[in-house]
């Protein structure tokens, strides 16, 4: 049944129907209304969960941490500060393999503080082991939500879903949730083999020394590697059930001969649907959507590029000194490909800065314009003499 | 191989034990079995410690049959030992030492009360026959243990009643008839072959019995009053102290002066003064070359009596002269009018001995009608003369055996000193039986003989942290009017009190159960058994894992537990 | 591991929550107190552990000396994984009780926080605090818990200072500000007492809370053998005071019979070596001041006092020779 839904509401709904043991949130804009909406379900009766309101996101991820460990599905959520001051725990969670899922609602990251949507938070935490993934519109956030907990309990590793914050927490679609016996369906209850039982009394959480720290990072490694084809089958059994994929690690959008193409992430990519949709005028360019951020598709990638003399990889975050993160991923992906195309970077939409989709259009004549990486939509005259 | 990494780096239970902490160790903690105090200063080498630890576990049968393996007379010597067990009470350094005496004569009159027999040692009968020569503390304890080790024991005495100096020189007010009837009633009925009326010299010679049996032990006592003069002068009807106190003993008399001053720091010497001030004698006057006990007398300078005793003599009025001798009799014709005192010390005498010497200048005068000498006994030597050869003790070695003669032992008041032992108490006597049995049971099997020797504990060994103060039981004396002649004058605990002093021993040197080491060991390394432990504790250690931190045996209540290097 | 049916190991009469085999140095202090706390509390548990020297000496992989399930996290956490593992059982009907542990670092310092969230949230958590009073894992450096006057790596006495200059910060008041139903203190000297005061905090549905004072021979300066008497003095002469707290009221007190003076405490250790220079005045002045401090604590808990404390269960452990403290 097809609904009018906030984006924040629909991921409540959504991750209400995967039956959270433990959720665990500590307010912040633009995540807010997920927990809000979580905290309505509960105090509703509609969701069964120990909702534990804790005293910051620090506490929030250490929560779900615990109680991933003591083998309850266990969700949280935050942004921007708040996935910064998780990150110690971040990393924590992966190391012991815990399949805990969190939504970050992407947020710039101060100082200056902003509290509107760019990626800076979840590249921040790129190296955590986590498996990020990103929604281009609410109805792949609710689809990835659900998905989200199947592909971490199967991988037994976390996974963040990254939704633009306001573009798409903020902003009401038309949208199905899933009922909840397809949920059911598709996502069985949670066990964890390694769950704190006084009947076996393990202990999580040792100290590895330099003996073994290697292999545990190869295994981390191998671990986030593996999970592709986790994301891939999660994704099909999915679209079987519902009909409808998320975007497996990528789609490949736009006519086949096109020359240039356009990678983004997130929301981006709904603006430049709609953009290819209604602009028939301009360049035929290729649009690839890049789902898994972590693991990085290689492979896919470079399928995704066949055929490309320039490529535009899409940053909406950038590692000053050096320029846009995902652009410098991009190129070390496809480095050594035969017939590579060129690729270009730019970084657009920074802390919430509008993107039309007459961007579309600029994008695709950025290859022509032959320059280095640049925040494409920023305004010279802005600047002064600040620099 | 090494062990492969698995998902998270997780740990199965407990699976340090594959870590031996053990080889950080230097030293390692040990059970040290030391002696207590108690059992050090006992002349009669029980341990009280052993048996009022089974106090405390509420076993009185048990606890006095610990106890008779050492002294079958236990409710005797509860009464007439001066007790130095509770003079090296560690617990005399914190508050006040154990009533040990009062519970050990607690213990016997149980055993006589209940009729508790002897616990038997297990062997089988030995062939060879002992002589024991007197039916005192020393050959009733020499007897005893003979029987127990399964010898054939025939046991001499001169007297038609067994008892020795216990009937003859100590009065009933001290020690109740009743209670050396059935003491020595119940040791004889070991199978032990009494012949009363049988004096050595007299009705048999030593060389019948050396010939008749395979070893003999001579617990004679010391029968002959030391000759006693002052510069050569002695009163005309002198009487000896000991002679007085037989007599009374036996028939009830005793001479009545008006004034009377006896010569001597011993037993008899108070016994016979409290006598005789009971008796009616106005003035009694002891005066003794030893000092009383107190701040300024060292130990080996004290007079040898119980304290207790002491305090109630000069209770009932009996004045005492310490640190004196008699200098010069009075006389009158023949007759003594007084006496006249002068003041000395045990003072070294530069060659690593002590004298005593006097101090002129400080000579008093008593005005006194008789004199009696109580200044000791010695061996008399009867058909003793060929081992005796003049001198006035036997000398033996550390089990009793007479120096020059394999196969004759002698123990009690008979023999002369050896270093380490005491003299001259019945708990002395009894120690000197108990050794003799060993030295007589070695010769016979043709061993060495043999003692247990274990170090001593001190005091600064105890932690004091877990003990708490707690004062001393309160034993009843007769009240001064109601003493007489016959009636005892110290009442023994009752149960309640002597089962709650027990509880205040200190256990010194051995495990009392606390678990201490077992509930204060960082490393889980102090294991608790169900079982007694080889070491006689319900603890090991582990040394797989034992750190040698030495906590256990830092907090060992009872120094139990000692450090010792580790190899 | 390594055991028979008839090893001694496995037939002991309590139950070990910390096996041997752990890694903490000779006398350790906190290995005794998680030692205990662990037999207390039985094996129907879930631990968690804020980092720091108990979690490094216990589980050193693929090794663990822990018999109940354990889990650790980060230095500042342990409390809130406590929560989320407490949540966790809520959620699944389970009813173990939760445990939380760390040194005063984790719990004084930078786990403050995540403590006072999970007692204000009302876990079912049972929160034990190993009091060692410095960071020790990281070689002795000063932490709020810290004695005035004390000596660590970064409070050194020298020409300008004499040790730690702060107060040892009142956690206890802190943590009953809270309004939870029971807060305590113990010390590793009266095993008895902290026993009794796990299994209380056991049968409370709620947040609990243990501050145990723990000796660290390596930190403190003093020798492993001397842990206890090191603790027992802390306690008598009232620097470290064992209370009960009921819902933020005090509701009983271990008096001290004979209450001993600082010095005899602060003598057994070099940490406190700088207070007895001869020659320096200011070492008289801290000493003077600790005991000050020592003599505030008696007096706002009462420790000392005429007559039975009604309150008073235990007294000190003793092996009770002597008989009972009072008739």
């Amino acid at each position: 049944m097809l609904e009018a839904l906030e984006g924040s509401a629909a991921v409540a709904r959504a991750v209400a129907r995967c039956r959270p043991g433990v959720v665990a949130a500590y307010p912040i804009t633009p995540q807010t209304h997920i927990v809000e909406n979580i905290s309505k379900l509960v105090a509703d009766g509609k969701l069964h969960t120990e909702l534990v309101s804790v005293e910051s996101e620090f506490s929030a991820a250490s929560v779900a941490l615990g109680a991933s460990a003591a083998g309850s599905r266990a969700y949280t959520a935050s942004s921007s500060q708040g996935i910064l001051l998780m990150t110690e725990v971040l990393f924590n969670i992966s190391g012991m393999r815990l399949p805990v899922v969190l939504t970050c609602a992407n947020r710039a990251i101060g100082a200056p503080i902003n509290i509107w949507n760019d990626h800076s938070d979840s590249m921040a935490v790129r190296d955590c082991g986590w498996i990020q993934l990103h929604c281009a519109d609410n109805q792949e956030a609710v689809d990835t939500s659900i998905q989200a907990f199947r592909i971490a309990e199967a991988a037994e590793l976390p996974v963040m879903v990254c939704m633009d914050g306001f573009v798409l927490t903020h902003t009401l679609e038309t949208l199905e949730i899933p009922d909840q016996d397809m949920v059911d369906q598709y996502l069985p209850p949670f066990h964890f083999g390694r769950m704190l039982d006084p009947r076996n009394p393990l202990s999580l959480g040792t100290l590895v020394g330099p003996e073994y720290f290697s292999e545990t990072r190869h295994l981390a490694h191998q671990a986030l590697l593996d999970a592709a084809s986790i994301i891939v089958d999660a994704d099909r059994q999915w679209q079987e059930l519902s009909g409808r994929s998320a975007g497996g690690l990528l789609t490949v959008e736009g006519p086949k001969d096109a020359r240039i193409g356009v990678l983004a992430m997130g929301s981006l990519v709904s603006t430049f649907r709609a953009a290819m949709e209604g602009t028939q005028t301009s360049a035929p360019g290729r649009l690839i959507n890049l789902r898994a951020f972590r693991p990085l598709p290689v492979d896919s990638l470079r399928q995704a590029c066949d055929g490309l003399s320039d490529l535009v990889v899409v940053d909406r975050a950038i590692s000053p000194g050096f320029g846009g993160v995902l652009g410098g991923e991009i190129r070390a992906a496809l480095s050594g490909m035969t017939q590579a195309p060129r690729i270009h970077n730019v970084a657009i939409g920074l802390g919430g800065r509008d993107v039309p989709m007459e961007m579309w259009g600029r994008l695709l004549n950025v290859p022509a314009e032959d320059a280095g990486f640049r925040i494409l939509d920023l305004e010279p005259a802005k600047l002064g003499d600040a620099s | 191989m090494p062990t492969p990494m698995n998902r998270g780096a997780f740990a199965q239970a407990g699976s340090s034990l594959a870590f031996k902490t053990g080889t950080w160790r230097s030293a390692k903690p040990v059970h040290v079995h030391a002696t207590a105090p108690c059992h050090g200063a006992c002349p009669a080498g029980e341990d009280q410690q052993a048996w009022l630890a089974l106090l405390q576990e509420g076993k009185p049968q048990q606890a006095w049959e610990r106890l008779v393996t050492t002294n079958p007379l236990p409710a005797i010597s509860g009464r007439v030992c001066p007790h130095p067990c509770e003079s090296a009470c560690n617990r005399g350094q914190y508050d006040q030492p154990i009533a040990i005496h009062g519970i050990e004569r607690w213990l016997g009159d149980e055993a006589i009360r209940h009729n508790w027999p002897y616990p038997r040692r297990a062997g089988d009968a030995r062939p060879e026959r002992v002589a024991v020569v007197g039916a005192g503390p020393a050959g009733l304890s020499a007897a005893y243990h003979l029987a127990q080790r399964k010898f054939n024991v025939v046991l001499f005495d001169s007297l038609p009643e067994p008892g020795g100096l216990l009937r003859s020189a100590i009065p009933p007010t001290r020690l109740p008839r009743s209670i050396i009837d059935a003491e020595i009633g119940r040791l004889l009925s070991l199978g032990i072959e009494f012949r009363p009326r049988t004096a050595l010299g007299r009705d048999v010679s030593l060389d019948d019995l050396r010939s008749e049996f395979d070893a003999v032990f001579l617990g004679i006592g010391a029968g002959k009053s030391r000759h006693w003069d002052v510069d050569g002068a002695v009163p005309a009807d002198l009487h000896e102290g000991l002679a007085l106190l037989r007599e009374w003993l036996a028939v009830g008399a005793l001479p009545h002066p008006n004034a009377v001053v006896i010569h001597g720091g011993g037993n008899t010497a108070v016994d016979l003064a409290r006598i005789m001030r009971r008796a009616g004698v106005r003035d009694v006057h002891v005066v003794t070359a030893s000092g009383l006990p107190g701040p300024g007398t060292e130990s080996d300078d004290v007079l040898n009596v119980v304290p207790r005793e002491l305090e109630q003599a000069i209770e009932e009025g009996v004045q005492f002269h310490p640190h004196r001798t008699i200098n010069r009799l009075i006389m009158r014709g023949s007759k003594v009018v007084g006496v006249e005192m002068v003041r000395l010390k045990k003072l070294p005498d530069g060659n690593g001995h002590k004298a005593r010497v006097s101090f002129e200048g400080t000579e008093t005068v008593l005005h006194v009608d008789m004199v009696v000498p109580a200044i000791g006994e010695v061996v008399d030597p009867t058909g003793l003369e060929a081992i005796l050869r003049q001198k006035d003790y036997l000398g033996v070695d550390r089990f009793g055996q007479v120096n020059g003669h394999p196969g004759l032992f002698a123990g009690g008041d008979a023999r002369d000193g050896i270093k380490g032992h005491s003299s001259g108490t019945v708990s002395a006597a009894i120690g000197d039986g108990r050794r003799a049995a060993e030295g007589i049971d070695a010769l016979l099997s043709g061993r060495d003989a043999d003692e247990e020797k274990r170090p001593a504990l001190p005091y600064t060994a105890l932690n004091l942290s877990y003990y708490e103060s707690s004062p001393r039981i309160e034993l009843s004396t007769l009240p001064l009017e109601k003493r007489d002649d016959s009636s005892e004058i110290e009442g023994g605990p009752n149960t309640v009190d002597a089962l709650a002093e027990a509880q205040r021993c200190f256990s010194c040197g051995n495990c009392l159960a606390c678990d201490n080491c077992w509930t204060l060991c960082p490393d889980n390394a102090v294991l608790k058994t169900m079982e007694t432990a080889s070491d006689g504790s319900h603890y090991l250690f582990d040394y797989d894992f034992c750190k040698g931190c030495g906590l256990c045996a830092k907090e060992c209540p009872c120094g139990f537990i000692a450090m010792s290097e580790d190899e | 591991m390594n055991q028979t049916p008839n090893d001694p190991r496995s037939r002991q009469p309590r139950f070990r929550g910390l096996e041997a085999g752990h890694r903490a140095c000779q006398g350790c202090g906190e290995a005794l107190a998680a030692r205990l706390v662990t037999e207390a509390a039985g094996p129907d548990v879930i631990l968690t552990n804020a980092t720091g020297c108990l979690e490094v000496f216990t589980t050193s992989w693929p090794q663990s000396a822990w018999r109940v399930p354990w889990l650790h996290s980060l230095f500042e956490n342990s409390a809130a994984i406590a929560s989320g593992v407490e949540a966790a059982l809520k959620a699944q009907g389970r009813r173990s009780k939760v445990i939380a542990m760390g040194g005063d670092g984790g719990t004084f310092d930078i786990g403050f926080q995540a403590l006072s969230g999970m007692l204000e949230r009302m876990h079912n958590v049972l929160y034990v605090c190993y009091d060692n009073e410095a960071y020790m894992n990281t070689g002795i450096q000063r932490s709020s818990s810290t004695p005035h006057a004390a000596m660590t790596t970064t409070s050194p006495p020298g020409k300008e200072r004499m040790g730690k200059r702060h107060l040892k910060k009142d956690l206890l008041s802190i943590i009953a500000a809270h309004h939870i139903p029971y807060a305590a203190s113990a010390s590793v000297a009266y095993p008895q007492d902290l026993r009794r005061k796990v299994r209380r905090a056991m049968e409370i549905d709620g947040p609990t809370f243990l501050l145990v004072h723990s000796p660290c021979p390596l930190g403190w300066g003093h020798d492993g053998s001397e842990t206890i008497q090191v603790a027992r003095l802390a306690v008598q002469c009232g620097l470290f005071p064992l209370v009960e707290l009921e819902r933020g009221e005090v509701a009983s007190v271990m008096p001290l019979r004979q209450k001993a003076p600082v010095t005899e405490y602060l003598r057994l250790q070099t940490r406190f070596r700088h207070l007895f220079v001869d020659d320096d005045h200011r070492a008289r002045e801290e000493r003077e001041h600790l005991q000050a401090l020592a003599d505030y604590n008696v007096e706002r808990y009462g420790l000392t006092g005429d007559g039975d404390d009604p309150f008073d269960a235990d007294g000190a452990d003793t092996v009770r020779r002597g008989g009972p403290a009072r008739a």
